[in-house]
């Protein structure tokens, strides 16, 4: 992953914040604003929504486990009131499944709580920029669920079946540790369009909203008209 | 019941032998019913027409004197083809009569007659090979053309023609209408006839099978034994009988002899079949029947007489009493429904073979109708119904053999399908209780430490870098043994693609550059062995090299090298190299003074434990340019943690 400029403009991107731990809350509000973000604070779910209902954030970035509430909710709801609203999760490590969780309601990044503050500011500015980032253990974990196991392994239920075997080697790529260049080398692709795949594989893995859902379950046969 | 006779011996003994008596009783007074019924049976007279057709006065020239007789008459000669004993007789014929056919009818003689009516020659039962036999007791009829018969008393003369071994017979006469007398010959001719060559057909086809039974079960002599005897009896009812004094006679003395070895074979057959032990002279059964053989060979009529009278007929008799024995002393001793029926079949070939002995002494007075050889069919009905119910016995004891088996193999496979679950669950219960140890283990020795050095640190009150180092790398090495929790279904790149974020994400502060180059597309070899506490070995002996590099050789850059390499034998391998271009160091583990510090030096040693561990190889080069780890992974990971110290 590239670095990118700190020096570039970016009074305009508005941050929610949510987060319930007070110094994460701080650490995090520090490395932002010192990026030159504007950052607005909730702890819990209410004031995040009475925050949703006087402005809308060009970014969202929330931890799941709130006092008043699930993050997914909010996600969720962010979702489908401002489809243009980047949504981030405040991961910790090891919950990869929680991340997964949140891109099926609509996250196209997430944030490790402990990362660099220059990390952080590059994480989102890279995110708005239309670069969702991805991990290797999560990117594992959405490779498993293409395999054809007998036994699903544990977790949430993941529907992979639209993701394109390309998006699947790049997938397995970034599982491996190679960087995007060489994942591009590898499968004869511009290096550049490999943020692309990543963001389409996280639209892919959201169940959009309710016309889809009736879509899918037409497609399935389990309802009928 | 062998129990029974060890706890009171006495007691059942007694018991026993009232059983054994109370069973011999009961068979000894069925086979006494069943003779009775035999009695009842033989002297139920063969159908005969009506007695106004009957024709008993005769005059008989015998031996050059003349005297009236009255049928049925024996002669006292036993063989007479020369000089035949002329039996002349006059019979009623009604010229109203003329409308229908008269016929004269001799039920039964023996052994051949010429029959002339009116002087002229209307039968000759020597033409009829069936009636040549004396131990079948064939009837002959005769239409007498109507042109011979004349209006009132008419003359019949009857030549009877002896040879040997029985003297001469000639039942009653009768002459009378075709149509009265031939359904008489008709029966007559079905039941001492027909029957007969049916019953020798059928011992054909129980001889082929038979014969095969021995073949394809030649431990069981029984069923051969058997197949020979009705063998012989197939080959003593075809073979045509020599009339004339000619080299046939020679053919007619052995198959009077096939019956005692006919017998004989049975017997055989049932000492075998009833699993008698083979008597020491068991072949002299045969002896007889052999000796009767060499007679008819070589002797004369008056001997193969003598000798089949004397030796053959005794011999027959003798056999069958010792197979009622035989098979008597069986039904007592198995009680089975096989030897009961075969007993019975026994029991009715004795009594007519007592029956037709009784005919040839003359001692009973009957009309010489012989039935040995129409009971021995019925003895063979009782074997072939007995081997049947024993081969559907043995095929339904194979059967619940196999049916008892199935079961058996089901429960064991239950049984042991319940102790596999028990072992794997035990087996289970201990790699968890093994993964746990190893868990805490690895928790401890990371995470337990860097707590402590942080709460070390708070303590002192030094605030800022050092307690977020320690923090930092706390939680690097939490999230090290998280990770190697996961299944990477043995593909080791998997834990390398988390290794190097956290690596970046490590370096990027200390604006060190990590190269990562995968020198092969596909990385490492997959190893289906790989276990989590392999991957926390490897990835701590990488992290390490990289503290090393990043602490005590001032590097600025870091080239992280994958590749799969082919040894000798053409097995594929993996090899890490970590490089940095920083400071490099001595390196002498075995002198401490020399060592660059002694943090780096329990590094290494660290590092050298962990690859023993995971049976890798380590070779660490360090020089002014630089140092370089190079990790040799093994063909295969040890499945012990044998060298954890």
């Amino acid at each position: 992953m590239t670095l990118l400029n700190d020096e570039r403009p970016s009074q305009a991107i508005t941050i929610l914040l949510v987060e319930d731990d007070a110094p994460t809350s701080w650490r995090l509000q520090d490395a932002l604003a010192k990026a030159g973000f504007q950052v607005t604070a909730a702890a819990t779910l209410a004031e995040a929504r009475a925050c949703l209902a006087q402005s809308s954030p060009r970014v969202l970035l929330t931890d799941l486990q709130l006092p008043d509430g699930h993050g997914v909710d909010l996600i969720r709801e962010t979702r489908e009131r401002f489809p243009d609203t980047e949504i981030m999760v405040i991961s910790i490590l090891g919950d990869e499944e929680s991340v997964i969780s949140a891109i099926t309601v609509g996250a196209t990044g997430y944030l490790l709580k402990d990362a660099f503050p220059t990390d952080i500011a590059a994480t989102v500015h890279e995110l708005v920029a239309g670069h969702s980032p991805i991990s290797a253990s999560i990117a594992r974990f959405i490779v498993r669920r293409t395999q054809n196991n007998p036994e699903p392994p544990p977790g949430p239920p993941l529907n992979t079946a639209k993701l394109t075997p390309r998006e699947i080697d790049i997938l397995w790529g970034i599982a491996k540790g190679f960087s995007y260049a060489e994942i591009a080398g590898h499968l004869g692709l511009s290096r550049q369009t490999v943020p692309g795949h990543i963001k389409n594989i996280y639209r892919k893995l959201e169940v959009h909203t309710r016309g889809e859902a009736v879509f899918e379950a037409l497609q399935q046969g389990l309802i009928r008209l | 019941m062998k129990d029974d006779v060890a706890a009171k011996p006495g007691f059942s003994v007694r018991q026993r032998r009232r059983q054994q008596a109370s069973r011999l009783i009961h068979y000894a007074l069925i086979q006494a019913l069943i003779v009775i019924a035999c009695i009842f049976v033989l002297r139920q007279s063969p159908p005969e027409p009506s007695s106004e057709y009957l024709v008993t006065e005769f005059s008989l020239k015998e031996g050059g004197a003349e005297h009236p007789v009255t049928l049925p008459h024996f002669t006292a000669s036993r063989f007479s083809m020369n000089d035949p004993p002329l039996y002349t007789g006059r019979f009623q014929w009604p010229n109203s009569e003329a409308q229908r056919a008269w016929s004269v009818f001799l039920p039964r003689f023996s052994n051949g007659v010429e029959v002339a009516v009116n002087g002229v020659v209307i039968l000759d039962s020597r033409r009829d090979p069936a009636a040549n036999r004396p131990d079948r007791n064939a009837p002959e009829i005769a239409v007498i053309p109507a042109s011979l018969l004349r209006d009132g008393l008419n003359n019949l003369t009857i030549r009877l023609l002896v040879w040997g071994p029985l003297t001469g017979f000639l039942d009653r006469v009768y002459v009378g209408p075709d149509e009265m007398l031939r359904p008489c010959y008709e029966q007559r001719t079905l039941l001492f006839v027909t029957l007969p060559v049916v019953f020798s057909a059928w011992q054909a086809i129980l001889a082929v099978i038979l014969t095969i039974m021995w073949v394809m079960r030649r431990h069981e002599p029984a069923y051969g034994v058997l197949a020979a005897a009705m063998a012989l009896g197939v080959a003593q009812a075809f073979l045509p009988t020599a009339v004339e004094q000619s080299q046939y006679s020679r053919l007619n003395g052995i198959l009077i002899a096939s019956a005692p070895i006919e017998s004989g074979f049975v017997l055989a057959f049932a000492l075998l079949l009833f699993g008698w032990k083979w008597p020491r002279y068991g072949l002299l059964i045969f002896a007889p029947g052999l000796l009767l053989v060499a007679v008819g060979l070589i002797g004369d009529q008056t001997l193969i007489r003598e000798s089949f009278l004397f030796l053959g007929v005794p011999t027959v008799g003798l056999y069958l009493v010792l197979l009622a024995l035989i098979v008597a002393q069986s039904v007592l001793k198995r009680q089975d429904v096989a030897s009961f029926i075969f007993g019975c079949a026994v029991t009715i070939v004795l009594t007519c073979w007592i029956h037709d002995l009784l005919s040839v002494l003359q001692i009973t007075p009957d009309r010489r109708i012989f039935v040995t050889r129409l009971s021995y069919s019925a003895m063979l009905v009782a074997i072939g119904a007995g081997l049947t119910w024993r081969f559907a016995r043995a095929l339904n004891q194979v059967d619940s053999f196999a049916g008892r088996l199935v079961t058996q193999v089901r429960q064991a496979e239950d049984k042991l399908k319940a102790s596999f679950a028990r072992e794997e669950e035990r087996a289970r219960a201990a790699a968890l209780a093994l993964e746990r140890t190893r868990l805490m283990r690895d928790l401890h020795d990371g995470l337990g430490g860097q707590l402590v050095s942080i709460v070390a640190l708070s303590e002192r009150g030094n605030a800022g870098a050092p307690i977020g180092e320690a923090a930092r790398a706390a939680l690097k090495d939490l999230r090290l043994v998280i990770d190697s929790m996961d299944d990477i279904g043995g593909d080791l790149m998997l834990a390398l693609g988390s290794w190097r974020e956290r690596a970046m994400a490590q370096l990027r502060p200390h604006d060190i550059a990590l190269d990562w180059h995968a020198l092969t597309p596909q990385g490492l070899p997959v190893h289906p062995e790989l276990r989590p506490w392999h991957v926390i070995q490897i990835v701590r002996l990488l992290d390490e090299a990289l503290t090393n590099a990043v602490k005590h050789a001032d590097a600025r850059r870091i080239t992280v090298s994958i590749e799969t390499l082919t040894d000798a034998s053409g097995v594929d391998y993996g090899r890490i190299t970590v490089e940095d271009n920083g400071r490099g160091f001595a390196i002498a583990p075995d002198d401490p003074a020399a060592a660059p510090g002694p943090k780096a030096a329990r590094g290494l040693r660290n590092m050298r434990s962990r690859a023993a561990r995971c049976g890798a190889e380590l070779e660490l080069v360090s020089g002014a340019g630089g140092t370089r780890v190079r990790l040799k992974l093994p063909r295969r990971f040890p499945d012990s943690d044998a060298a954890a110290g």
